[in-house]
């Protein structure tokens, strides 16, 4: 881990569960086994190392990373927390510009 | 024509009208639009058949037609729920609701139907719901009957290891696969392990973890289930190009055999794969490419370029077509011998597939 640094207090209990060696369920993109357990790095860049790779174009992945809560930080969480997030908008590549961000509830 | 011989005729026509479609034995196409749309699409017309609109939210996920071909069981209500669609009313004939009360439960990929269509194999993942936090509970495989109506409750439930996204049946329907890091034989009775073949936990020399991303079941015309997986070599420097490569895992449901070879230095990313029904060592693979690959002799044939993403594919009866579907809204069209794009299927209203499946059935 010595090039990511913690910002939160949930990403610096992962953090010391590595170290601890307490943390041995965690693998890289095996299968997703449910919100925020997924520890999958994209949308940036693939794994060449560029871009070619992604999916094309993005808004064609966008509900493919969503509807399974691939990336909860990047996409709302529509099995648990923001279920009618997208039900309005029925083609992303069409409409994504009526997707908007999502809060956390107060 | 007599009175007699016209009202036998009239019956006779009566009888052929209102046959069930499964006696023509036409193949159609069975996937998923947003919002909870199901979409019968019928491949040699080049057209949409018919759509059946699913109640309640959510988009589809699983599709997993019964052996006739008359009910889709669809996974839907945010992957909260299994309903089965009669493919002739249009009707809903079934539905399992995973959760109950302070347990909130999702399919997570895994859906099977049996092959006598008594029992419907579903992957279940339960949280007990805190007051702000979630509980985790043990993962099973919820068994129901297909015949237990629109308040269906598990007949059984089949421990199986965290992290099973793949349920296939051998085609006696006397062994369910299992596939999550390794590949678990299942008596489908009672849940218990006949075999495991391993696949994450392999201890194959000078290799690391191979990397497997298997969520989909299109796998009924070969009866075969086949997946890409990625690996490093621990042999060689990471900035060597045959340091990553590529290869397929397969899994033939009627014998139980299991294997896995690599082919190529990893060059491009493939979602998921199917067997051609009719030449076996033929494998074709989707993502941003279409890729073709001989598996008898472990080499990549061709490599073609798409118009956008897709995450899923199958194949028709013949071997002569593959579809390639999910992400948006097309089903794009491709000859099996050139990787030619030779048609493609717009779905109503421009609708995304997402996620969804894409499989063959027979009316």
């Amino acid at each position: 881990m010595k090039h990511l640094k913690p910002i939160n207090r949930k990403a610096a209990q992962v953090e010391q569960g590595a170290e601890a060696g307490t943390s041995g369920e965690v693998r890289v993109m095996q299968v997703v086994s449910g919100c925020t357990s997924t520890l999958d790095p994209g949308w940036e860049v693939d794994p060449f190392g560029g871009i070619a790779a992604l999916c094309q174009p993005v808004e064609a992945d966008l509900y493919g990373c969503s509807d399974p809560c691939w990336w909860p930080v990047q996409v709302p969480d529509t099995i648990n927390t923001h279920p009618d997030w997208s039900a309005e908008v029925p083609s992303a590549p069409r409409d994504w510009r009526k997707l908007q961000s999502v809060y956390r509830k107060k | 024509m007599t009175s007699k011989s016209f009202v036998a005729a009239l019956l006779a026509l009566a009888a052929f009208a209102f046959q069930p479609a499964t006696a023509s034995g036409k193949e159609y196409i069975l996937t998923s639009t947003k919002p909870n749309t199901l979409v019968l699409v019928d491949p040699a017309a080049r057209k949409v058949a018919r759509t059946y609109k699913i109640a309640g939210p959510g988009a589809p996920l699983g599709i997993a037609p019964s052996p006739d071909g008359r009910i889709a069981y669809v996974v839907t209500n945010h992957w909260g729920s299994v309903v089965g669609i009669d493919l002739d009313s249009g009707n809903e004939v079934f539905r399992a609701d995973l959760s109950d009360g302070a347990i909130r439960a999702r399919n997570m990929f895994g859906l099977e139907v049996s092959p006598d269509g008594k029992e419907l194999f579903v992957m279940r993942s339960p949280v007990r719901l805190g007051q702000g936090e979630y509980e985790v509970q043990d993962v099973g495989i919820a068994v129901y009957r297909t015949d237990a109506g629109l308040k269906a409750r598990p007949d059984r439930i089949l421990p199986v290891p965290r992290r099973t996204t793949g349920l296939f049946m051998a085609p006696a329907g006397d062994k369910l696969y299992a596939v999550s890091w390794d590949i678990h034989t299942l008596d489908p009775k009672d849940g218990k392990v006949l075999k495991v073949d391993k696949v994450a936990n392999w201890d194959r020399p000078n290799y690391g973890t191979p990397d497997v991303f298997g969520v989909w079941n299109q796998y009924e015309q070969a009866k075969m289930f086949v997946n890409p997986y990625f690996v490093a070599r621990t042999d060689v420097a990471p900035t060597d190009p045959s340091a990553a490569k590529t290869g397929l895992l397969t899994l033939d449901f009627a014998t139980g055999k299991v294997t896995m070879a690599d082919f190529e230095d990893s060059a491009a990313i493939m979602f998921s794969s199917v067997v051609n029904p009719v030449r076996r060592n033929e494998v074709f693979s989707v993502y941003n490419t279409l890729t073709k690959t001989d598996i008898g002799t472990n080499r990549l044939v061709k490599r073609v370029t798409l118009p956008h993403t897709y995450y899923c594919l199958n194949i028709s009866g013949d071997g002569k077509e593959v579809y390639v579907a999910g992400t948006v809204s097309d089903i794009g069209i491709y000859s099996t011998e050139t990787l030619e794009r030779i048609g493609e299927i717009r779905l109503p209203d421009d609708h995304d597939m997402g996620g969804t499946w894409i499989r063959m059935v027979q009316r």
